[in-house]
Formats: C-alpha cells, structure tokens, sequence
C-alpha cells in the first residue's frame, strides 16, 4: 500500500541529499529538500485558499494536524477527505501528522493504549485506531501516526523506564494502526528514543527492519533539546534506518535551522517559520545569497510609517507587487486583519524562494559552504520567531490556539479600536441603540457607514 | 485569483442610449432602464477611478481595507466603489501621510471607486462629549482630554487628502429618534455647512462632494432639506439621518419622500442601509446606492447571509451539515466548504472568517446584480415578490408591504403564481434562517 514513494537522486548517508517524492495517485513530484505547508484546519494560515494560489512557488505537499480535526463527527464524513474538506489541490500530497508543529506542551501525558491531546475543551485521548478512523475520513496520502512523544522533564527521565516504555509503545502502536488501516496512505514512522543512545538505536533497528515505509519522522521535540543535540540523536538513528527513507523532522523549521537539517541528511521540514514570523509583525528579508542586510523587517517599526518601499527589495510576491511597508504598518497599528494576510503572502514566498535556493545550491554541490555563510551573515539570532511564538502562547491558555501580538501599543496608538487579545473574535457587540435590536437577525444594527 | 471565484456585472450589455443622464466635471450619470412599475432605475455612474452600476452596494473598509480581503479580491468579488471612514483615516494614518502616498487609492492599492464619510457621525456616535457649535463639532480628544473642533473646512481637507471619488458633506447630525426645534435647527445649519464644503472644496474635477438630506422624520423638514439641497446643483445626493432604530414605518416614508424631490437624472444614496430587504425596498424608491457595516462585521461572528435571512454558523446545528452556505452562490466558499466545516473554522481561524467575509459581499454583489438585471428586464416586480416570498413566506412586515403598495407593487393581491402576503407587526423575520 504505497500512496506515494520517495527516490534519493543524489548524496545520501547521514549529509544533505536530493531526492523526489512522487504521489502515485497524480503524479504529483516534490523535489526534496523541501517543505511541507504548515496549516491550520487544513488552511494555509490567514490565506484564504484564492489568496494562497497567489503565493506561487509553493511545493505541492500540505501537513495537516489531526488535532484539528478531533471530536470527529459526521461533518467529516463527506467524502472527500480533507482535500474536499479544506478545499486543498485535488493534485497535491497531503501529510497527516497528530501535533500542531507550533505550540509546545500539546501532548499530555499518554496511556499505554492512547496519546493524550491538550485539546481546546480538554484532554482528548488519540490511540492507533482512532487515528486510523480519522485518517480513513481525511484520507491524507501519507500519515504519521500516533506514538508516545516523552515531553516529561530530563532528571525524572533518567531514573524511570519512561523512555524505555515510551519506545515499545510507539512500536506497538505503529502495528495497531497498520493493522486497523482503512485508508492506503503511506507511512512516515516517527523515530522514538529521546536523548537515550541504547534506546534510540533500539527503536531505529526495530523500524529499520519494517518493509513498506515511506520514511520516519523526527518528530520528539518535547524534551525541548538544543537542534545540534536533536541532530546528533537523529545521526545516532539514521545508522539503523533505512537510507532510502523519506525523514521529515518537525521543529527544525527555521531556515537556519532547516539548513542544519538538511545537511544531517532530512529532507522535509514544514512552513510553520513562515507563520511564526507573520504573527511577529514581521516580514522576511533573508536569502541563502545573503544579499540582505538583515533576516527580517519588524513593520511594526516607527520607522515604517511613512516608508514608502515594498516589503523586500526586489521582491515578487503578491503583497510586495502591490503593497509597501506604510500600508501595512497601518493595518498593523489598526489592528486590521489584512496585515496577516499580506505578510503571510510574502512571508511564504521567502521560504518558498529560499527552499529553491537551497534545491539549488545542493545540487551545484555549494551547500555546506552557502549554510556556512548564511549563518554567519545573520547570526545566531535572527530566526527565532517560532521560539518567540511557543513563549507567547505558553503564557496564554495552554489549551487554546490564542495568538498574541508581540507588541501592546501605548494608549497614544489605540484609537476607538482596542487592541484584541484574540484574532478570532468571540462574541458580537451588543447594538448600540435598543431600538436596533429590532432590526434583522445577525446583529450589527449600526447606522450609516458606521466603521467596521 | 482563480478566474471561476469571480462574477461582474454585466446586466447593461447590448442597452441603448441613456434614458436620462447628467454630467458633473468628476461624475456622469446615465439612467439606462426604469421600471415600468416601480420607482427604481438601472444606471451607470462613471467616476474617476471607476464606471459603477447602480443600485450598488459598497462594503465599508473604515481603516483603508475591508476585514482581511485583499483588493484583488474584492474586484474578482464585483465590487465597484467601497467606503474609507474619514474620522478613522484622518486618525491614522492621518492627512499628511495619504497625501504623501497620493490619496488612499493608492495607499491601499484600490483602483475603483472610494467614498468617504464626513467624519462627523463618529464624532457623535464614538465620542461621548461632542458639542455641536455653529462653527463645528467640538469633541474632547480621546487621548488627551484637549477639546478640539471639526469643521466643514476641515472635514473637506481630510477627505481632499484621502482624495475619494465621492466625498460627503458635514452635517449636523441629530438622532433619527430626536424630536422637536433641534431637527430644525440641524436642518438648517446642515445647509449652511453644505455651502461652506462647497467653498472648501479643493479639488472638484476629481472629487464629488454630495449632500445629505436632512431633516428628521418630519416630513415638511425633510422636503425643505431636499429642495435647499436641489438648488445647489450636485452631482448626487445622499439620504442621511435614517437607519438609527426609527421605526421602519417612518424610514421608508422619508426615504420615497426624499427621493420624490431630488432630481430623477442624478444618483440618490441611502446612507447605512444594508440588510437585503432594505436594499429590494429602498431601489423600488427610487435609490442607487448604499453602504452599511453589517455584511462584512456579521461575517466575522460567523454569520452567513442567505435569501432567507441569516445563518449562525456557529451553532450547533451546523456541526453536520455537508451543504454549502448556499447552494446557488458562485462565490469561493460556496463552491468549496460546507456549513460543517465553517461551523468549526470559524470560530478558531481568522481565515475562517475570511471566507465568510468573502461569501457575504459576493451575497451582496449577487442581490444588486439581480436587482439591475430585474430592472433592466423590467420585471422588478416580480423579483420583489419572488425575494419576499423566499425571505418572509406569506407573512411580510407591513411597513415592507406598505413601502411597495406605495409604488404599485401589492404584496396582499395574489399573483400568477399565487403568492400573497399577509402584513405582520414585527420589523424583520423572526424565524431562522435554514
């Protein structure tokens, strides 16, 4: 039951690698190294999909989230699948894993039958066979299926079996679900074993003897471990896999640590850097040709409001064809929704353009030398939106996907529209007057052009 | 933007030579078809930035952008002329930096038309301490507690700065609900502001400056208003003062009174109108234009609009529900996403609620398409009965009944194919929407 397969074209063995991913079902092909589409609800976030066709560039894969989806219901049940569902390419593949790559803390603490999902209402329990239901309603073309992610603190780790257990459950859990599979998806293991070598090489050896895989997933960032550290652990299993494996590694989305990915050798990442920086107020600048003085542009920035230049020099993307750094230094100040959706435009195509860049560069075999530079050129420091964005949402309510805004303006900067501490609103002003109540269904009574 | 998302408007294809027309250095205005029953009219309004058709509904994007859509959007949405707020504009990002910019078509991006607001309702409605003086409002900065002052003067120099292709007049602005010499008074004082806009304005062979009717809901208030506005020759005129929680009974007949005055070759504008049957009933007055918040602000707390009124995404009732918003709707979201998984994206995702931003202005844009179509075809009437009957069955509000019977359309009397309605007491449809 192989949905999709994956071919090596070039390099391999622990250092950077091309390959190609194709989907059999259309024929769609995604040249790796590349990423994923980081969504939400199966939504690119804030782009609508008419808005994210404008994007361009993007490679034709999309991961979306189980817990998006839990609660199940009928309502998922039409059909289609969550490419009807979502409205996604009919043409494109479509990953399902279980944990949005963005918020830290999700998975609580598993069961031996299940994992448990800090989800918005409560704690909602994922084990194989419900996953497999799931993804016989959201027939997705390749998944990664539920394993016991350790997320505990590092002393308690070491004295107990957590590990140990965590290791054979995963094990038993990728049996159950291959077992009670529905739907024919192609199967990205995740690589289990934490900061444990014996442990690591345990689970790897175990998965590496499996026939069938499309390929593993690094996906256990719950022990929160510097990437070089998570790196060597990965090399430490990649020993025992199998080396014509697919390998995506989840957390290693920013491009300065996506370039230290793909040079141990994974050949997916997902777009959630892109959506870190948006919710910042920040636009990307960065290039693997390091032709940019700095990684970003915060537009929040005082000195954005009269500046009259596109986002990025020379920059082809939907909002900088049309749009400069003024007006969406005013959408941001007046908490218009359209800034998100302008900076998102622009900041997918930056990933997208500096993924074809690295296509490139590994392919005229200049990788290492280029990642050297790019990280020398913008520092240690200038990706670290998606760590600023778990910090903001772990001072929110842990269960609830609540985006806050990096900067809280002054009251000289809040006009007659308070700054919401939600994006999504939660409930309709009361009409002003009594007597609107006495208009039509729905709200909103106000008189003449009354702002909006 | 995918080609199949898109609609425009083309009712007037293969129409002769205007009815009537009148021309205005930055505006022309051709009526190409009227009703054989009614009062409404089908017509073009060539702007500056645009060539609009009417009866239109413009979207309000009171900061320089409606809710989250982007302008390519909304011109694969049909729209033709949307709405800056000038009180928000001239707040941020203020006169100074939309005229470095070259006005707010380019500021945001929009190359169709914009009108704007006087400024002067939210001064009223947002600030608590406003004090109308005959020179202007006077407010208290909300930010410093300083009192300061809009005048007209200063009201036409935001809008000349944000330089849309329609510009509204200060007016002194009394509640609808407001009875007594203050309606008179503001009556009058909005006249003599008119004439100081007029004075003020900097640039008429690129802007309109249109008035606003005043007058309260007294009748002999309102006719004054209508005729002192008529002698100043404008190139349209707006209805204001209504949509304030007044009884509906009394809007219509303000409406169909102002509309009986001003002249039948120049574009009429009902001020905050924007519920689908107040747009069918205020077009069979005799209206061309209108702009309210409803459409796009409902979206946002998931509210789909249908012929039929109102859906609440939100509820649970929807959480299984595989159908479209509505089935008959050429916009993107109708052609993509049931009511389920709006249900739950709504709520969670700002994107969620782009598509049901999206889906309600290209429910607007289709009603005014159908309105033109209808009028062109002169069967208006027959689609005012066909959307009653789809919105209120057999029961309709009387002021609705009321509002048609006065321009030959009679709800009561059973048509071919049967349809009458009985008036009710109750201003909208109570009962969900399906």
């Amino acid at each position: 039951m192989t949905a999709a397969r994956f071919e090596v074209v070039s390099g391999g063995g622990d250092g950077a690698r091309r390959g190609v991913l194709t989907l059999e079902r259309t024929g769609a092909r995604v040249e790796t190294p590349a990423f994923m589409g980081y969504t939400r609800h199966g939504l690119h976030p804030h782009l609508v999909p008419d808005v994210a066709a404008e994007v361009g560039g993007l490679p034709a894969v999309t991961r979306v989230q189980a817990e998006d989806f839990l609660g199940g219901g009928r309502w998922l049940g039409g059909g289609g699948g969550v490419r009807a569902l979502a409205g996604l390419a009919a043409g494109g593949v479509v990953v399902l894993d279980v944990l949005d790559p963005t918020v830290a803390g999700r998975a609580g603490r598993a069961g031996a039958k299940a994992m448990a999902i800090e989800a918005a209402g409560g704690t909602v329990r994922l084990g194989p066979g419900d996953f497999a239901a799931l993804a016989a309603a959201l027939q997705p073309d390749v998944v990664v299926p539920p394993a016991d992610y350790v997320a505990e603190a590092l002393p308690s780790l070491e004295r107990g079996k957590r590990i140990e257990k965590s290791v054979e459950r995963s094990a038993r859990w990728l049996d159950e679900y291959l077992a009670q599979a529905r739907h024919p998806a192609a199967v990205l293991a995740p690589v289990m074993g934490a900061h444990s070598a014996a442990l690591r090489e345990r689970s790897a050896r175990a998965l590496g003897a499996r026939r069938g895989l499309l390929g593993y997933a690094f996906n256990d960032g719950g022990l929160a471990l510097p990437l070089e550290r998570r790196l060597d652990l990965a090399r430490q299993s990649l020993a025992h896999l199998d080396g014509g494996g697919l390998r995506y590694m989840a957390g290693a989305a920013a491009p300065d640590a996506a370039l230290r990915a793909v040079l141990a050798g994974m050949d997916l990442v997902d777009s959630s850097y892109a959506y870190a920086v948006t919710e910042q107020g920040f636009a990307s600048t960065y290039a693997l040709a390091c032709d940019s003085p700095a990684a970003r542009l915060d537009l929040w920035h005082e000195s954005m409001r009269a500046d009259f230049r596109p986002l990025a020099a020379g920059c082809a993307c939907f909002a900088c064809a049309r749009h400069h750094r003024a007006y969406i230094h005013h959408l941001l100040a007046t908490r218009e929704m359209l800034a998100t959706v302008l900076l998102q435009a622009h900041n997918l195509h930056v990933y997208a353009r500096f993924f074809a860049d690295v296509r490139r560069s590994l392919a005229a075999g200049t990788l290492p030398a280029d990642a050297a530079r790019f990280a020398a050129h913008y520092g240690p420091d200038a990706f670290d939106e998606l760590r600023l964005l778990a910090a903001q949402q772990a001072t929110a309510t842990p269960t609830t996907k609540v985006q806050r805004r990096r900067h809280t303006s002054g009251p000289g900067d809040i006009r007659d529209h308070p700054p919401s501490k939600t994006t999504a609103p939660t409930a309709e002003p009361k009409p002003k007057s009594s007597a609107t109540t006495t208009t039509s269904a729905g709200g909103g009574g106000d008189s003449r052009s009354g702002g909006d | 933007m995918s080609a199949s998302s898109s609609s425009s408007s083309s009712e007037f294809a293969g129409l002769g030579a205007p009815l009537e027309a009148s021309a205005s250095p930055a505006l022309k205005f051709e009526v190409l078809a009227r009703c054989s029953t009614t009062k409404a009219r089908a017509s073009r309004m060539h702007l500056p930035h645009y060539t609009a058709h009417t009866p239109m509904f413009m979207p309000v994007g009171t900061m320089g952008s409606i809710k989250g859509i982007t302008t390519t959007q909304l011109e694969a949405l049909d729209c033709h002329v949307i709405l800056g707020n000038t009180y928000h504009l001239g707040s941020q990002p203020g006169p100074e930096l939309l005229e470095a910019a070259g006005g707010l078509h380019r500021f945001m991006a929009w190359n169709r038309g914009l009108l704007t607001d006087s400024g002067g309702f939210q001064m009223v409605s947002l600030l608590k301490l406003a004090k109308i003086t005959e020179d202007g409002v006077e407010f208290e900065n909300p930010y410093d507690g300083r009192a300061m002052m809009l005048t007209p003067e200063m009201s036409i120099g935001v809008q000349n700065a944000i330089g849309a292709d329609i510009m509204m007049q200060l007016d002194d602005v009394v509640s609808s609900l407001t009875t007594g010499p203050r309606v008179e008074e503001a009556m009058w004082r909005s006249v003599r502001w008119l004439d100081r806009s007029i004075k003020a304005h900097r640039r008429p062979t690129e802007q309109n400056l249109f008035p606003i009717v005043q007058g309260g809901l007294d009748p002999r208030l309102r006719t004054l208003s209508a005729q002192e506005l008529v002698k100043r020759d404008a190139p349209g005129y707006a209805i204001g003062g209504l949509s304030g929680g007044e009884a509906k009974g009394s809007f219509w007949r303000m409406v169909t009174l102002s509309t009986d005055i001003l002249p039948t070759n120049k574009p009429r504008y009902c001020m905050g109108v924007g519920y689908a049957e107040d747009l069918v009933v205020c077009s069979a007055l005799g209206v061309d234009m209108y702009d309210c918040v409803f459409p796009t602000r409902t979206a946002r707390f998931g509210n789909a609009l249908v012929r039929t009124g109102s859906l609440s995404l939100r509820q649970g009732r929807f959480r299984d529900d595989a159908r479209p918003i509505d089935p008959d709707c050429p916009c993107s979201t109708c052609k993509t996403y049931s009511r389920a998984y709006l249900h739950t994206t709504v709520a969670k995702e700002t994107t969620g609620c782009h598509l049901v931003t999206v889906h309600n202005i290209a429910f607007q844009m289709r009603l005014m398409r159908d309105i033109r179509a209808a009028i062109v075809a002169d069967r208006f009437p027959q689609f005012v009965r066909g959307f009653m009957q789809t919105r209120f069955g057999r029961t309709v509000p009387r002021w609705i009944v009321e509002a048609l019977r006065s321009v030959g359309i009679d709800l009561t009397v059973p048509d071919e194919a049967g349809y009458s309605a009985t008036p009710i007491e109750d201003d909208c449809q109570k009962a969900p929407a399906t």
